[in-house]
């Protein structure tokens, strides 16, 4: 049995539990959900539609508010309880804040970050980038199972996750966790001022580059991004210079994503930003310079002018 | 006024490079040889690990380290190889001249090429072991001063927003008083070129002169290149009147240190290390050396390139300059890690005696500068004293000069030899091309980007794992930005576009058919040359919040 922990803050699941429900699926052995936290009911209920043998919630006083110390403590006891074969959970901040300590408790190994799994002959190969995503390393964990897993946002794809015929059971877990091993206090969760755009969780993205040339241009990939009902995002000069604000910024210094489709509109593809969106599934670039670095890495490529290209393409998609 | 925490230490070493984790274990050393009350000693560190913003060639002369680490071999130390050959080339356009014997000061028989980064985190290891702590990700703002004495140092604020505003992240920055504070800040330190300012410490010394360095690390399929050999190059891309050459240093496994340096006193404002530097690959030496491999690392800085003479005072009341935040590098020998090791001891013997007779005076601390001059540092340097400056009178005078001062100990009929500092050496574009100005928007001598030999900056920056909080102030202060667009624009034509080899400066449309200032700060891999070679010196370089900057790996 793989165990995956999913993620949920105010009974609102994170879509990244969907890809840790479809890589567990896909290693072909049973899975189960374990989902923490106050509110969890909801999101369970929504992961449940997974084909996995049982979704259970662990709700405790001391787990109403995410603190690194009641997570680890709680999931220890379940982890042991439960004895699976694998332990998997999505590669969030959240996770990152408390998955160490959780192995350092457990004393198992750890492998972060994970882009591709591969089972074979009884062995099983994690791939994980190094150097900043410019190379993937093999490795394998040792050591007594279960090895905990976390999987790169984007890497797995959630609507590959299988659905079952009919929901899984729901089931109420109880763990213990003693308030008093809780060392944090949380504070109410920090909000931005303005609503800050998600866009690991578009599902498709306009992004404009240098070559949109002025802010008064932008008009167009609105409309292009309109038509697709897509998010509109940018390559860095243009929120340097204003243009869009820092939070629709794709690339090493703002958000990596891999949506359905990603159009890349006047991007030259510098490797700072390539890293941040080359997990998407289909890459379209327009871009003047035939020779742009974007369109090694595009599957569909115009070399051409977009104000010539973005007009003609949104009259066609309102047809 | 922010509350502020202060700690009080005795001695505070500014830098965690190979001068200050010297000047640590030797202060951790001396306290264990003559026990006593034990002196607090903490290290400063801008960089988030301990070597992370360490980059050289490097090959090291180890005798400095086998007098502070005399069993460094039963320690571990990570010397890559040894020299087991040199050979030197002049480089012409697409053949090579091989010297038919290495120069002397050239000859690295007994020495070790190593990754400077990594060898700084192995000393960091023992002066952690010895009991002192380092701080990571701290870097120093501002000297303190009680009237002109060094009292200490600040380190920076954390949590200012891009606008200057204070975020709910906000901490503000620590004092930390010291009884003696040793400044190890590196190669044109913020905190060394303040101190130096306002004590007037320069007073009767020649400039200091620069040079860049611009290293990329390669896997190439090993027994290509032998390991443990080191080449060093003359010449091409290099014209007569530039100074500078190129080194690449053969690590086992196919490691190999690929890098160029180029002084700092060019003439021409259209100059531009970084393409000199893809020049340098696609010469059919090298490129058939690096046909089929892979760049996996890249890094650049600045070195002290001026010797004796450009050592400002190195000592005042309550404080010591130590490595090459003082100049201390020979610049014949293309060595100076040795030096910075030396100094940084006996900068740690001198403070150990003046905190423990508690008098920390100039007078006092002037132990320090006895003890280089009655040392091999002084027995080194002096002699080339004037070797850099020959060179600003071209290539042969500079080489000419170099080989007779072998025979004359440096002899020179104006001693010290005169020299301008690099940025009012370079020329104006109409004096430069003669009322041809070119378009100084594009690369006069443009070279190939083909993104496997040769790269453009911005991929290079990707490469030195340079990374910055966005939400920060620019760490690159330019005081007054309109000369940008005018003056320098027809005057220069922005040469900081092409000295920068992390394109943290562009000039980008401003909408109304002129062009402005564009600072990418968070590209800044910390070479501190925007510092150094502005021609209207308007460019302050400054730490940005602890902890950014490059990643410097196997470097």
């Amino acid at each position: 049995m793989i165990v995956v922990i999913g993620e949920q803050r105010g009974g609102k699941l994170n879509r990244a539990t969907w890809e840790a429900v479809a890589a567990a699926q896909s290693l072909g052995d049973t899975v189960k959900v374990i989902v923490l936290g106050g509110g969890a009911d909801a999101a369970a209920r929504e992961i449940a539609a997974a084909e996995v043998t049982e979704v259970a919630v662990v709700d405790a006083p001391a787990l109403a508010d995410y603190t690194a110390d009641g997570y680890v403590a709680a999931l220890a006891s379940l982890i042991e309880q439960q004895a699976p074969s694998l332990v998997v959970f999505p590669h969030t901040y959240q996770t990152r804040d408390f998955v160490p300590a959780l192995a350092t408790r457990l004393g198992r190994a750890l492998v972060t970050d994970v882009t591709a799994i591969n089972r074979a002959e009884g062995r099983t190969v994690y791939s994980r980038p190094v150097f900043q995503g410019k190379l993937s390393a093999e490795v394998e964990a040792l050591g007594p199972t279960p090895h905990l897993v976390t999987l790169q946002i984007g890497a797995f794809r959630a609507d590959a996750a299988k659905r079952g015929a009919s929901a899984a059971s729901v089931t109420a877990a109880t763990v213990s966790v003693d308030a008093g091993a809780v060392r944090q206090k949380p504070e109410a969760p920090f909000q931005e001022a303005r609503q800050a755009v998600d866009l690991s969780q578009a599902e498709r993205i306009v992004a404009v580059g240098r070559g949109i040339k002025g802010q008064e241009h932008l008009k167009i990939a609105e409309d292009l991004a309109k038509a697709l009902g897509a998010e509109l995002a940018a390559s860095r000069p243009i929120c340097d210079a204003g243009w869009l604000p820092m939070d629709r910024q794709i690339g090493s210094s703002g958000q990596t994503v891999a949506p359905k489709l990603y159009v890349a509109l006047g991007i030259s593809g510098a490797i700072q930003h390539l890293v941040g969106m080359k997990g998407s599934r289909t890459i379209v670039a327009i871009n003047k310079d035939p020779e742009a670095p974007i369109f090694e890495i595009a599957d569909y490529g115009i070399a051409g002018d977009l104000f010539e290209i973005v007009p003609a393409l949104i009259a066609e998609l309102n047809k | 006024m922010p509350n502020r925490e202060t700690l009080d230490v005795d001695v505070l070493i500014v830098g965690g490079g190979p001068a200050g984790m010297s000047a640590a274990l030797r202060l951790a050393q001396l306290q264990q040889e003559k026990g006593g009350e034990p002196l607090a000693i903490a290290v400063l560190e801008k960089a988030r690990e301990v070597g992370a913003h360490m980059l050289s060639g490097a090959v090291l002369d180890p005798s400095t380290l086998r007098r502070l680490v005399p069993d460094f071999a039963a320690k571990g130390a990570p010397l890559a190889s040894k020299v087991h050959q040199d050979r030197v080339y002049f480089l012409t356009r697409s053949s090579k001249l091989r010297f038919p014997i290495t120069p002397p000061p050239l000859q690295n028989h007994g020495n070790y090429i190593i990754s400077l980064n990594r060898f700084v985190k192995w000393l960091g290891g023992l002066v952690e072991a010895a009991g002192v702590d380092i701080f990571t990700g701290f870097s120093a703002v501002e000297v303190l001063y009680d009237g002109d004495r060094v009292i200490g140092v600040r380190t920076g604020d954390r949590g200012i927003g891009k606008h200057g505003e204070k975020r709910s992240t906000f901490e503000a920055g620590v004092d930390i008083h010291a009884k003696v504070t040793i400044l190890t800040d590196g190669v044109r330190g913020n905190l060394t070129k303040a101190v130096v300012r306002r004590l007037a410490l320069d007073a009767g010394k020649l400039p200091q002169l620069y040079a860049i360095g611009i290293k990329e690390l390669w896997e190439i399929p090993s027994g290509r290149l032998p390991v443990g050999t080191v080449i060093h190059t003359m010449g091409y891309p290099l014209r007569m009147e530039e100074f500078g050459g190129a080194f690449i240093y053969a690590m086992p496994d196919g490691l190999t240190s690929v890098g160029f340096v180029t002084g700092l006193d060019y003439r021409d404002p259209m100059f531009d290390p970084h393409i000199t530097f893809q020049h340098f690959k696609r010469h059919p030496f090298v490129a058939s050396l690096l046909q089929g491999a892979q760049m996996v690392r890249y890094g650049a800085k600045a070195l002290p390139e001026g010797g004796w003479h450009t050592v400002p005072r190195t000592y005042a009341d309550g404080m010591l300059i130590a490595g090459d935040a003082a100049g201390f590098m020979n610049s014949m020998r293309l060595k100076g890690i040795h030096l910075a090791m030396r100094t940084g001891m006996l900068a740690a013997e001198s403070a150990f005696e003046a905190v423990r007779a508690n008098d920390v005076s100039s007078a006092r601390l002037k132990s320090y500068a006895d003890a280089i001059d009655a040392s091999e540092v002084r027995r080194e340097l002096y002699p080339v004293r004037n070797v850099h400056q020959s060179f600003s009178h071209g290539l042969l005078a500079g080489v000419a000069y170099s080989g007779l001062s072998l025979i004359t100990g440096g002899w020179w009929h104006r001693d010290p030899m005169p020299a301008h500092a690099g940025y009012r050496r370079i020329a104006k574009l109409d004096a430069y091309y003669d009322g041809r100005r070119p378009d100084s928007d594009a690369p006069v001598r443009p070279a190939k980007i083909d993104r496997q030999l040769t790269f453009d900056r911005l991929t290079n920056v990707h490469y030195s794992g340079t990374r910055h909080p966005e939400d920060q102030p620019s760490h690159l202060i330019v005081h007054d930005a309109d000369v940008c667009r005018t003056r320098c624009r027809s005057e220069y034509g922005n040469p900081c576009t092409r000295f920068c080899p992390a394109n943290v400066y562009e000039m980008v449309d401003a909408g109304d058919g002129t062009k402005k200032l564009q600072i990418n700060a968070s590209n800044c891999v910390h070479c501190k040359t925007c510092d150094i070679m502005d021609p209207y010196q308007l460019i302050d370089w400054v730490p940005p919040e602890g902890g950014g900057g490059p990643q410097y790996e196997g470097m």
